[in-house]
């Protein structure tokens, strides 16, 4: 029982975590955006979801009042940088993800100890089980809707252009494509994702403190992209569970291994050397970047094919 | 409240000085290799411990703890570029990567000093400095040394960049590196040279930050935003820039600070004044002051 109930809380985990990814692979995968402050929207997503539902505003209103609140400052913060190049906006949103803890550390919402007894979504009934289960279902639940939405963008036209903006700008301007206008567009939907995610994860915790919402949050997210492989939604779902299957696996290994260096700043440093490593050996990822799917394409693969046949 | 606006003006030198060391290196790397390296952080804070475990532990002065930190802080920034960065950019790898290979090298880095020392705070204790009141101003000999200091290494900078062989090697490989190759300058020579002096400087900024305040694996990480203000401000690879951009940005903060105490918001908000900075910058004025000083 202790092993499936531990079991859930990693699912619950990996499919905040899988939210996050997903969002982070639509900006960087297939638009080429580096979004290093991915943490700023999570915990905008979780504060807003702590403060509305203390004051008894239900549970799917304060989730997308958050994923509101995370794409407007996903707009807002992006709009000095998205005409200059890559590196600039890089700067810019890890600058902001740094600003805002300070922000919350400072004012009149729990400071550094943050904010405890969030009501949860779920009434506690008693069972552990059941509790962890309600949870594993509202997330999977959201990391389904965001997966088909990310699929369904990847494969339409619209995510060609986004795709094309990754590659060439300067080409995808010159064919009429407004690229600020779709960086935009993809920063303010991927911290909506975000922000659900951070919403989510606020309810699950029932508390938020700024000490959760650290850069390593940011880089975890972008170990599994990396990982799983930029621009395949499957990918980077892989790469969410693998991680945070490392990230649990490190901490049941801490109490049972004796080592010389402090656990802690170990898988810091494993995480870190893995990345380096990845970006040497394997810059693609586990899964290499998903085709683009439509009817053209279909039929294309299978005019091919018979063609194939027909010679053979 | 009463503001003595003479020790603002004093702090601001201070902090300006500080940026400077920590900026110089960031800037011209930034320019040089194509990418800005987020691991500079992290030459702060290894200075920061080299010249504590030098001076506190091995009781050498703190001339002997700064060269230590400098030297130690500047190899490792060597080797960070021909060992990572270089071979990853001859690789194709995109600025995107390279930011993230330099993000993931500053865990690396600041989590190896985190497990070798602890993260609890060191103070120095047998390095200590006599206070000066200078007119309304109260300062220590450190921060006299270090604002002269600061001043000696912009105009030695100066005259490095524009008289010797190997400042116009720099200033030529900034300014067109595949001229300069052709030219017959070992580009990748120069791009090395830059790692190791802006490491070492960086690590200079953080001994004084470290003397002057306490020592932690945080102590980069905390100044790496003013610091990226201070590049973007000053217009990337724009030495005379960041000279400006440096004291500019430490006037803004500790005028800032007082503004904020006077409005009744908290000093932590500090850290802000530099992200709006850097935000106008960009709105307004995204080459940076660089044309400022076409000179250079």
């Amino acid at each position: 029982m202790g092993l499936l109930t531990f079991f859930l809380d990693l699912v619950v985990f990996v499919g905040i975590f899988g939210i996050l990814a997903l969002s982070l692979n639509l900006e960087f995968g297939f638009t080429g955006l580096a979004n290093f402050g991915k943490v700023a929207f999570f915990l905008l997503g979780a504060y807003t979801y702590a403060l509305l539902s203390q004051i008894g505003i239900p549970f799917y209103l304060c989730l997308g009042l958050g994923a509101l609140v995370s794409a407007l400052f996903g707009l807002l913060i992006s709009l000095p940088a998205l005409r200059l190049r890559t590196d600039y906006l890089a700067i810019v949103i890890l600058a902001f993800g740094e600003i805002l803890r300070y922000v919350v550390r400072a004012e009149n919402i729990g400071g550094w100890r943050g904010m405890v007894h969030i009501p949860p979504v779920f009434t506690w009934t008693g069972s552990l089980l059941t509790y962890r289960l309600e949870n594993v279902g509202l997330v999977f639940v959201c990391l389904l809707v965001f997966f088909a939405i990310a699929q369904l963008l990847a494969n339409s036209p619209y995510g060609r252009v986004i795709r094309a903006i990754r590659e060439d700008e300067v080409a995808a301007e010159a064919l009429g494509k407004n690229r600020a206008k779709y960086k935009a567009q993809i920063l303010m939907l991927g911290s909506a994702m975000a922000g659900v995610a951070g919403g989510l994860y606020a309810q699950y915790q029932e508390c938020v403190t700024p000490g959760m919402f650290i850069p390593m949050v940011t880089f975890t997210v972008w170990i599994m992209v990396i990982v799983g492989g930029p621009a395949n939604n499957w990918g980077v779902l892989l790469g969410a569970a693998l991680v945070m299957l490392f990230d649990r696996g490190a901490n049941i290994a801490k109490d049972y291994l004796t080592l010389p260096v402090d656990p802690h700043n170990l898988q810091y440093i494993l995480f870190g050397v893995l990345i380096i490593l990845v970006l040497f050996y394997r810059p693609g990822g586990l899964l290499k970047e998903s085709q683009v799917k439509t009817k053209a394409s279909e039929i294309a693969r299978y005019a091919r094919d018979t063609d194939n046949n027909k010679r053979s | 409240m009463e503001v003595n606006w003479a020790q603002v003006l004093f702090n601001s030198a201070i902090t300006g000085s500080i940026y400077l060391l920590g900026a110089v290196g960031l800037s011209v790397t930034y320019r040089l290799s194509g990418f800005p390296n987020f691991a500079h952080a992290e030459f702060i804070t290894l200075g920061a411990f080299i010249s504590y475990f030098v001076a506190e532990e091995l009781g050498v002065g703190l001339p002997g703890a700064c060269l230590a930190a400098f030297m130690v802080a500047g190899i490792v920034g060597f080797l960070c570029y021909r060992g990572i960065f270089q071979p990853l950019s001859k690789r194709g790898a995109s600025i995107i990567h390279l930011m993230v290979a330099s993000i993931a090298l500053g865990f690396v880095l600041r989590h190896v000093i985190n497990a070798v020392w602890t993260d609890s705070p060191y103070y120095f204790t047998t390095v200590t400095f006599p206070s000066y009141h200078i007119g309304a101003v109260t300062t220590t000999s450190l921060y006299l040394w270090l604002v002269f200091s600061a001043l000696a290494l912009s105009v030695g900078m100066h005259l490095v960049l524009t008289r010797t062989e190997v400042g116009k090697a720099i200033r030529a490989t900034s300014s067109n590196p595949d001229l300069a190759l052709a030219s017959g300058i070992n580009t990748e020579r120069v791009i090395g040279i830059t790692w190791f002096v802006g490491a070492g400087l960086a690590a200079v900024a953080g001994v004084v930050r470290g003397v002057g305040t306490l020592v932690n694996p945080m102590i980069g990480w905390e100044i790496i935003l003013p610091i990226f203000a201070v590049v973007i401000l000053g217009g990337i690879g724009n030495y005379y820039g960041a000279i400006a951009a440096a004291f500019i940005i430490g006037l803004a903060e500790n005028v800032g600070v007082v503004a904020l105490m006077a409005v009744g918001l908290s000093a932590e908000y500090r850290i802000a004044i530099g992200f709006l900075i850097l935000i106008i910058t960009l709105i307004a004025r995204p080459q940076g002051l660089a044309m400022l000083f076409r000179r250079a």
